[in-house]
């Protein structure tokens, strides 16, 4: 390592020495520094190749704004290695080379830059069509940045709401001052800054400041400690993204994204740094001179020994002597009498060419340092609907006409006054000349595009791709402003620049898919199917076994002797008060109101076009209280719409939502009544509790509701008890049921099994247009009640008849075709299967669809499409399976 | 999602905690004519203005409410109990009671 002596400014603790790897070489670093500065410190200079050319690249902005220096940490891609804090045992690789860095083969590209012109992307290979398959993999594999991990570490980011009154964005002098001043005025305050310190320039800076005898970095530090002093939550290495309606402010934190709302926005980002245009402007030893403050200041590195200082304004000349007091020797180039026109140089700056009146010389060098181009930070201020005004005597666009929750300071406000220094314009010489450096496009690109048609700045921008890299214009904004200009002969107010938008700063996609948790609902007895060995799905937000072992045998279990099904996602609801029954009268179609207690019915609940949107029991507990079930899928939506209307019709109802509380599982199959008998303090005989009927009891001893119902077509037991006991149950249920040869079973099955009984499920075959008459569900229609939703279309649809109605089939000659498969009347398509299955009973292939109506026969064939093939398809209306439902009611 | 709702009950909270039930809509009675069934199911205001709309505290109190929006600047005028008499908004809702 090589470092200037120990000074006060910086941030190293050189008592602590790190080690990291750079591309497997083992590194020193000190605590404090970052990938960057320990970069310069070991002397590499070559931080990145850069995106379609694979030229070496160095550290040039060292401020996060620019994408010179991105690399990959630990396996995370495109980190701001100018930024990112070293640790001990780092593993830091350079991106975008081959084979490494130092020596890229893929440098061809920019020898043979011809090949890639501007939109070459949208050319290249296209014609004849037939090379694109071939092209694109190998564009895809030489040009981008880092590789997207292929071991899929999980990256965690959690969301942070935070709401304050006031926010400041950047955490400079001016949003230092803000801040604190916001403060001590009693405001809950919160400051944003991007950077690991606060200070903003003044932080790296250590000339004297006006009137108060202290250099610069010690007045940020008392206004730091003024900010902190009076209360200001500071967040360092969280750059604000975007701002958006209400006010919202997403920023990104280092692990968590903030989502903050706040009364009060100071956007205080200051200005940015901008490059001039010469050819070769990306050379590495070519910086902007706030990134060489930094490295002498915070990290003691001097970045070059002969160093040549573009002054564009008082920046310029405070770096030339920061670099003076360090030991290089300065040359100062003052534009506009003299210009850089270009660059000289491999791996590293060797030289530059400057032009003046008196003619043109060449200077020796390793450091060019670009200073004072500056412009201010408006992005964040225009995402939030200012309008940017073209400022005359700052040659640039200022913020005008602010919401009214929104100042801007500093900097970014255009004050002070920066130097009247025009936007740059390319020099008239031949040789790559960047505008932007994330995506390589030089000057020469952009003549090429505006010839092309492609004139106005936002055009150009999406045709060239110039500033839509990860610096989002921070480092290239005023040049491909002022390159435009100048291209295409209009005022720099007449050009414009192109659309604010967000992420401002590049995010992570675990910081994009912060809070967006995917919930995983495991039932009561999820252990007891781990432990037998179920094969698990997704059904809704839960994890239910899809089966055991083979779902034939476990029909045949349910069918044969008895067996258990894990049904607790159910949706469960308790409906009690003095309204309960109304309620339950209009949100039915059906009866409620002569429901005997301990008795159930069947239910669908409909919308007001009278579609069916769910379907489940109500259970009668007593006079002015009710036990309903929905869907495992419709819970929520249906919790929602009970208290919609409950809402609107102001009954005196308590809804309560059980579904998570309670566990639930369903015994079926001949000896079910069997194992009941064991469990049970009651009766469960055939009188005593007959089919839908319920019974509340003791069961295995928990206080269980028990509800004679059955979807699989089998004598059974649908048993709630609350959810802590679910485990208990089930094993006192398979231990009494083991003589009988009791077993689990799975979804599958329970598919088949309903099937065969050609039992409805809502939402699979069922859609946003089935009507109950449609569905052959209109038995449970009373149209004599007086209301109830869907009531009045339902009234309209049954003179009409429906068009389509869903039906039961089987299929000939063993097949069975896929769900979704359409129906059709000779090339046709008429209808649709919604389930099919193979059924071991029926020796053959069932299912149920929506038919025409005229259709609607018992006998009826039709034809059905799939895969190429067709299958013959025959109407059965009743059940496949005990169609008299003696064994159900048994 | 960036605005925030405020709940009679809960405050100013976040927009992804609620339910957004659309604009309030009369509900048709049921001896009317199939037409003014079908602009109760079918047919929207869409005003660009102050509207009453439905909102539901999902994430919250799970109750809904009645508020009154601009949609051309997202600001609530003001929201309340679809039953609160004293509101304003009294009666707004469907009133198929």
């Amino acid at each position: 390592m090589d470092r200037l002596a120990p000074s006060p400014a910086e941030v190293l603790d050189r008592t602590r020495r790190l080690t990291f790897s750079l591309d497997g070489r083992a590194l020193t670093a000190f605590n404090g520094d970052t990938v960057g500065s320990a970069m310069a410190a070991n002397g590499v200079t070559i931080t990145a190749r850069s995106f379609k050319y694979h030229r070496p690249r160095g550290l040039f902005c060292m401020t996060g704004a620019c994408a010179s220096c991105l690399c990959t940490v630990d396996g995370v891609p495109n980190v701001r290695s100018c930024l990112e804090p070293v640790r001990d045992g780092m593993r830091v690789r350079r991106q975008n080379a081959w084979p490494s860095a130092d020596h890229d083969l893929l440098r061809a590209f920019d020898r043979g830059s011809a090949g890639l012109p501007a939109g070459f992307y949208y050319k290249l290979g296209q014609r004849p069509r037939f090379l694109w398959p071939m092209a694109e993999p190998v564009v895809r594999r030489v040009a981008g940045l880092g590789r997207v991990p292929h071991d899929r570490t999980p990256q965690h980011a959690d969301r942070i709401t935070l709401h304050v009154d006031t926010l400041v964005i950047g955490g400079g002098r001016a949003g230092l001052i803000a801040a604190r001043d916001a403060a001590r005025a009693g405001k809950r305050t919160l400051l944003l800054e991007s950077r690991p310190e606060l200070g903003g320039r003044l932080r790296s800076s250590t000339r004297p400041v006006n009137g108060s005898g202290l250099p610069a970095y010690q007045i940020a530090a008392q206004l730091d400690g003024e900010a902190r002093e009076a209360g200001v939550e500071i967040r360092l290495q969280t750059p604000a993204i975007g701002v958006f309606e209400g006010p919202l402010v997403a920023a990104a934190a280092p692990d968590a994204l903030l989502r903050i709302h706040p009364s009060e926005i100071v956007v205080a980002t200051g200005a940015l740094e901008q490059p001039a245009m010469f050819v070769n402007n990306d050379l590495p030893g070519i910086m902007l001179a706030e990134g060489v403050d930094r490295l002498l200041t915070l990290y003691g590195v001097l970045p070059g020994r002969r160093a040549v200082v573009v002054a564009y304004g008082q920046e310029g000349q405070e770096t030339a002597a920061s670099l003076r007091a360090a030991g290089a020797q300065v040359q100062v180039v003052n534009p506009p009498m003299e210009t850089v026109v270009r660059a000289i140089g491999g791996a590293r700056l060797r030289a530059v060419v400057i032009e003046s009146r008196t003619g043109t010389r060449q200077i020796p060098c390793d450091l060019l340092v670009i200073g004072g181009l500056l412009a201010p930070s408006t992005n964040l201020v225009a995402q939030a609907g200012a309008r940017l005004r073209y400022d005359d005597a700052a040659h640039w666009f200022v913020p005008a006409e602010l919401p009214g929750y929104l100042r801007v300071v500093g900097r970014a406000a255009g004050q002070p006054r920066t130097p009247a220094c025009s936007p740059p314009t390319p020099v008239p010489s031949h040789g790559k000349q960047f505008t932007c450096l994330c995506m390589d496009v030089t000057v020469k690109e952009m003549a090429h595009a505006i010839k092309e048609g492609f004139d106005s700045i936002e055009l150009l921008k999406r045709y060239t791709t110039l500033s839509m890299g990860p610096c989002q214009g921070k480092a290239c904004l005023q040049a491909s402003v002022g390159v435009t200009a100048h291209l295409t002969q209009q005022t720099i107010a007449v050009t414009g620049t192109p659309t604010a938008r967000a992420p401002w700063t590049p995010v992570s996609l675990a910081t994009l898919a912060a809070g967006h948790l995917t919930p995983r609902k495991e039932t009561a007895m999820h252990d007891r199917h781990v432990e037998a060995g179920a094969a698990f799905m997704w059904a809704g937000d839960w994890r239910r076994p899809h089966h055991y072992r083979d779902p034939g045998a476990e029909c045949e279990a349910v069918h044969e002797r008895v067996a258990v099904i894990d049904v607790s996602s159910l949706g469960k609801f308790r409906v009690k008060g003095p309204d309960a029954v109304a309620l339950l009268e209009r949100l039915y179609p059906g009866r409620v109101q002569d429901l005997k207690v301990l008795r159930i019915r069947y239910g669908a609940m409909l919308n007001d076009q009278g579609v069916i949107l769910d379907d489940g029991t109500i259970c009668r507990l007593g006079d002015d209280e009710f036990y309903v079930t929905t869907t495992t899928g419709g819970t929520s939506a249906m919790d929602q719409w009970m208290r919609w209307w409950l809402a609107d019709w102001g009954l005196n109802v308590e809804l309560v939502n059980l579904s998570g509380g309670f566990a639930a599982l369903n015994l079926a199959g001949p000896r079910s009544r069997e194992v009941m008998e064991r469990v049970c303090a009651f009766d469960v005989g055939a009188r005593a509790l007959p089919y839908l009927a319920a019974a509340r009891g003791d069961l295995a001893g928990v206080e269980a509701l028990v509800l004679r119902i059955g979807f699989v077509g089998e004598l059974s037991y649908e048993i709630h008890v609350p959810s802590a006991f679910g485990e208990h149950v089930w094993d006192a249920i398979m231990q009494a049921g083991a003589d009988f040869g009791i077993a689990p079973f799975g979804m599958e099955a329970q598919r088949i099994l309903r099937l065969e009984k050609q039992h409805v499920i809502v939402g699979q075959d069922t859609d946003a247009l089935s009507t109950p008459y449609g569905a052959g569900l209109g038995w449970m229609v009373k149209g004599d009640k007086p209301d109830f939703l869907g009531r009045r279309s339902l009234e309209i649809a049954r003179e009409t008849g429906p068009a389509e109605r869903l039906v039961g089939f089987t299929i000939e000659a063993g097949a069975v075709p896929p769900e979704g498969a359409a129906i059709i009347d000779g090339n046709r398509p008429v209808g649709r299967v919604t389930s099919s299955r193979w059924s071991a009973r029926h020796q053959g292939g069932i299912g149920l669809g929506w038919v025409p109506s005229a259709w609607a026969e018992d006998g009826h064939t039709f034809e059905i499409v799939y895969d190429g093939r067709r299958a013959t398809a025959k109407v059965a209306l009743q059940p496949f399976y005990d169609p008299q439902g003696k064994r159900l009611r048994s | 999602m960036p605005l925030l709702v405020p709940c009679p009950g809960c405050g100013a909270r976040e927009v992804a905690e609620f339910s957004y039930g659309g604009e309030s809509n009369k509900r048709s009675a049921q001896d009317a004519p199939p037409s003014d069934l079908a602009r109760y199911l079918f047919f929207r205001r869409n005003l660009a203005g102050e509207q009453v709309e439905w909102w539901y505290h999902r994430d919250g109190c799970q109750r809904w409410f009645l508020a009154r929006r601009d949609t051309r600047t997202n600001v609530f005028a003001q929201t309340s109990w679809p039953r609160e008499t004293a509101s304003p908004l009294a009666g707004e809702g469907r009133g198929a009671g």
